[in-house]
């Protein structure tokens, strides 16, 4: 049975019924809704909803509630993304699952709060310190809200990284009909250790380079800490062990990643031009595809459903038999240093950008083929 | 009091408790915080608790490495955030016992926002905030507790910024259990960490410590005898009406007035 | 003891009530007739700092202070205070203690001027010195007569057949300065500890270490020491904690070792301020010799 539900709805809406039983956040245009909606379905459920004094806290509290066994979520936009991101380097250095949702307004600072932006790429996968792994889904309707949401759980969980969400006001704000019960949901549980308490590691990895995770307070005994540590959770600086654990922490993402990366396509298969967008641009790609199609002109849509990590080798196939990729995203360019790394050349990239706070039309994508076509020409 | 505490000091076997591979300590010679550590173990085992119930979450400075040391559940956060990632344990898992170890920086600079704020919502934490007026792990710069007058590398010249009164602001913002101890009173620590863990709701306990390697050096306080004699004298005797009006004449530790110890607030939930 | 006059000494720590029974034995010298003074020397009592109490009783009485060799009692509340005590008392002079023992408080105290040895003595080597050791384990018999607090009462009671004063003038001053709620508990551990019979003091001459006396009971305490965690001379608050001088360093500084090995008492200071958890203090039972502990009552 069909329902109207809003982006951010759908969001909390499939948190809880992937299992999440904890959430903390903090107030932010324009992802409150999530924590609001949060706050109404969590106590139904026998989980816990907690306001926090800052961002900052509410990744915190979303780390400790997950190291305690719960699935914990927290959401918030871009001001808010960027107090969490000293939490989401921890999370990825000690390992604990946790999702977090960015719905993109407009920046820097507080920039446009009631607009959306596509401006948190480059931040979600650099906002942190140093290397780490991380995975950022991009969903494009609510429905798509509902189903990566659900995948974000169930890979923060299997792979012990944060995960993040990323989309912008639009999607966020949009109403639009889902059949919840279609959406397939995705499972994904944390690995749990095969050995007794005396004999556990909390940092030994397992065969897919993730190790098993313990609850606190069952039994397990054991140290967790955003320090540089061996298998044991003891700390240390002896490069070997530093370098092989910033190895695996990427490793373990990369062996997963055919289950990691997602990527969505319309009519690549004889297209001349591909269009590489996401969340509410590749709504507008769509449309642009239709419309070229309707003119003559052979254009595709590529639409990265993971940001994070990038889809390179899908990316490079394409690029090696379109005449041209235009990229079209709401910021200044940031999808785009991908793009033009992962193209190398082979094809020319063309930019299509709008960063004034509206969403990009098919209008603006329509123009960027008829040039890209036209120069080609 | 004494009799009893002594009584529960002798017999202890503080190894059963740590995790051996990791001591020595990295703390410095003669730094107070590992007296504060004996305390709360045997705190601990004045309580009776169940280890597997028990998790201790610390931020980031000398006094929250303690927890690397503890054989049990233990977490080592970010710097000032301890309280924030125990909230969330806690509230996640009401069955633990939720020890929190901050210090002065820790606490009340980076983490003071999550200070009174786990104190407002009163949530049920056992919060041990080690006190010792400077940064020890960066080296020795100013605190938020570091009394006037006092050097340190980012007051060559001497403090000049009034110092938190750690215990008043976290009764002001809604703990229900607010203590303040010394490891130069180590004894009557044990009473009050205990008493603190089995409190319902936010107890606080602000711990005075020593950090000779910095704060006494670069203050001429002397080496940690001479820190922990002095410190002991701070808190002897002193008409509590004139401390807090600043009439107490000038006790070892210049400028200061002498504080109290012992259970300052309590409020049964 | 002269019937005239004369001098008691009272010694414990903080909390064990020497005020209280100095107090008392005053009032009952006063009821007795006699010009008596009394006065209080207390360190950190509020914390189980040592106290002691001096009283003089006589026709005139004009110092209440006691010299060193003067006291005709020592009466000592805590084992250790006692054996502290004993350049007090006068040649001949009784020592009643207690058995019970009150480690040093519990944190850094001034160190009782090392000119005093705090020896480890079992009670029958005190008998090498004071022929007339009157020792009990105060707080079993008080709390067999109700209260084991009232220890003080029963201390008072093993003095008070040495003191001219009579049986109500102790009663009266007892009722006087003891808190009501308290006073039942302790006028019956008074009674029971002038009911304690004592073996009588060696006559003179034979009092003196036998050739084949028993060898020095072992150390009260012992401490061991984890090398590697100890972080030496730069930290020493063990070697300035111990009031017997029992901690120190060799000439390499690291680690802390027990230089007197024999002179510790199990106060358990160095340990519970060793900040790196290098120390451990094992403690022994106080060998209690017979021949000085009450046994029995009449």
């Amino acid at each position: 049975m069909s329902q109207l539900v809003q982006g951010n709805e759908a969001c909390a809406r499939a948190a809880i019924a992937s299992g999440c039983r904890f959430f903390a956040g903090y107030p932010i245009t324009p992802s409150s809704e999530i924590g609001e909606s949060m706050a109404r379905l969590l106590p139904d459920v026998g989980g816990v909803f907690v306001q926090m004094e800052d961002e900052i806290a509410s990744l915190g509290a979303v780390l400790g509630a997950s190291l305690g066994g719960a699935r914990a979520l927290t959401a918030t936009s871009g001001p808010g993304f960027t107090l969490m991101q000293e939490h989401i380097g921890y999370a990825a250095l000690a390992e604990i699952p946790c999702v977090v949702v960015d719905v993109m307004r407009g920046g820097p600072s507080t920039g446009l709060p009631t607009r959306p932006s596509q401006g948190d790429v480059m931040q979600a996968r650099w906002g942190t310190h140093g290397d780490h792994p991380v995975v950022a889904l991009a969903p494009y309707s609510s429905a798509e809200v509902f189903e990566l949401t659900s995948r974000a759980f169930a890979l923060s969980e299997r792979l012990r990284v944060p995960a993040l969400v990323l989309y912008d006001e639009v999607i966020g704000h949009l109403r639009e009909r889902v059949d919840i019960a279609d959406v397939p949901l995705a499972r994904g549980e944390r690995p749990r250790p095969s050995v007794g308490p005396a004999a556990y590691e909390a940092y030994a990895p397992g065969p897919d380079l993730v190790p098993p995770l313990a609850d606190f307070g069952r039994g397990y005994r054991f140290h967790v800490t955003g320090l540089t540590h061996d298998e044991r959770g003891k700390p240390t600086d002896d490069p070997a062990i530093v370098g092989a654990l910033h190895r695996r922490l990427q490793e373990k993402v990369v062996r997963a990643r055919d289950d990691v990366v997602s990527v969505a396509t319309v009519a690549l298969e004889d297209a001349e031009v591909a269009i590489v967008a996401y969340g509410v641009a590749a709504r507008a790609a769509e449309r642009a595809v239709s419309d070229a199609r309707a003119r003559g002109l052979r254009a595709g849509l590529f639409r990265p459903r993971t940001l994070w990590p990038f889809p390179d080798a899908e990316l490079r196939g394409l690029a090696s038999r379109v005449r041209a990729l235009v990229v079209a995203e709401m910021n200044l360019g940031q999808l785009l240093l991908e793009v033009e790394r992962v193209a190398a050349g082979r094809t020319h990239v063309e930019p299509c950008l709008r960063a004034d706070g509206t969403p990009l039309t098919p209008e603006d994508i329509g123009t960027a083929i008829g040039e890209v076509i036209g120069a080609a020409v | 009091m004494t009799a009893k505490a002594l009584a529960a000091a002798t017999g202890i076997d503080y190894r059963e408790h740590l995790r051996l591979p990791m001591m020595p300590h990295i703390l410095c010679p003669g730094c107070g915080h590992g007296i504060v550590l004996k305390a709360l173990l045997r705190a601990i085992r004045s309580l009776d608790l169940d280890w597997d119930r028990l998790a201790f979450v610390a931020g980031i400075g000398c006094s929250s490495r303690l927890v690397g040391y503890i054989d049990g559940c233990t977490l080592h956060t970010t710097h000032g955030r301890a309280l924030t990632f125990a909230t969330g344990l806690k509230l996640a898992r009401p069955d633990l016992t939720v020890v929190v170890i901050t210090g002065d920086g820790d606490g009340l600079a980076i983490g003071g926002n999550h200070l009174i704020h786990a104190a407002r919502r009163d949530v049920d934490l056992a919060c041990l905030l080690l006190n010792n007026e400077t940064y020890g792990m960066t080296g020795g710069q100013v605190a938020p507790t570091t009394v006037p007058g006092s050097v340190s590398t980012t007051t060559p010249r001497g403090a000049t910024e009034p110092p938190f009164d750690a215990c008043a602001l976290v009764t002001a913002a809604g703990a229900s259990f607010v203590a303040r101890g010394a490891t130069s009173l180590p004894l009557e620590l044990d009473t009050l960490i205990a008493a603190a863990i089995a409190h319902r709701g936010f107890s606080f306990v602000e711990i005075e410590s020593d950090c000779p390697e910095y704060f006494g050096r670069y203050n001429r306080l002397g080496r940690a005898p001479e820190m922990l004699q002095q410190q002991r004298r701070r808190f002897d005797e002193v008409d509590e009406t004139l401390a807090a009006k600043r009439f107490v004449g000038a006790p070892p530790h210049a400028g200061v007035p002498r504080l109290r110890t012992g259970v300052l607030h309590e409020r049964k939930t | 003891m002269p019937a005239e006059s004369g001098s008691v000494l009272l010694v414990g720590v903080g909390g064990q009530g020497v005020v209280l029974s100095s107090a008392v034995a005053a009032d009952a010298a006063r009821r007795s007739g006699f010009d008596v003074k009394q006065s209080e020397v207390h360190g950190m009592s509020q914390r189980g700092g040592v106290v002691s109490s001096h009283l003089r009783y006589g026709p005139l009485v004009h110092s209440p202070l006691i010299g060193a060799g003067e006291a005709d009692a020592v009466v000592a509340l805590e084992w250790n205070e006692g054996v502290r005590a004993i350049p007090a008392l006068r040649p001949g002079g009784t020592l009643i203690v207690s058995l019970d023992r009150i480690p040093p408080p519990s944190a850094f105290v001034d160190r009782h001027g090392g000119a005093v040895a705090y020896p480890a003595v079992a009670p029958d080597t005190l008998r090498r010195t004071v022929p007339d050791v009157r020792a009990a384990d105060a707080t079993s018999v008080a709390a067999a007569a109700g209260n084991a607090r009232a220890m003080n009462s029963v201390l008072l009671g093993i003095l008070s057949p040495l003191l001219p004063f009579p049986a109500e003038a102790w009663d009266g001053a007892i009722a006087a300065n003891v808190p009501r709620a308290a006073l039942e508990a302790n006028r019956a551990a008074f009674a029971a500890g002038r009911a304690l019979r004592f073996p009588a003091a060696p006559a003179p001459g034979t009092g003196r270490p036998r050739r084949r006396a028993p060898a020095e009971p072992p150390s009260v305490g012992s401490v061991d020491i984890v090398d590697a965690w100890c972080k030496g001379e730069d930290c020493a608050i063990c070697v300035r904690a111990c009031p017997e001088y029992v901690l120190g360093f060799e000439p390499d500084a690291r680690p802390v070792r027990a230089v007197r090995p024999d002179a510790c008492t199990a106060c358990m200071l160095c340990e519970i301020l060793c900040p790196d958890f290098a120390i451990t203090v094992r403690r022994a039972a106080v060998p209690a010799g017979p021949s000085l502990v009450a046994a029995e009552t009449t």
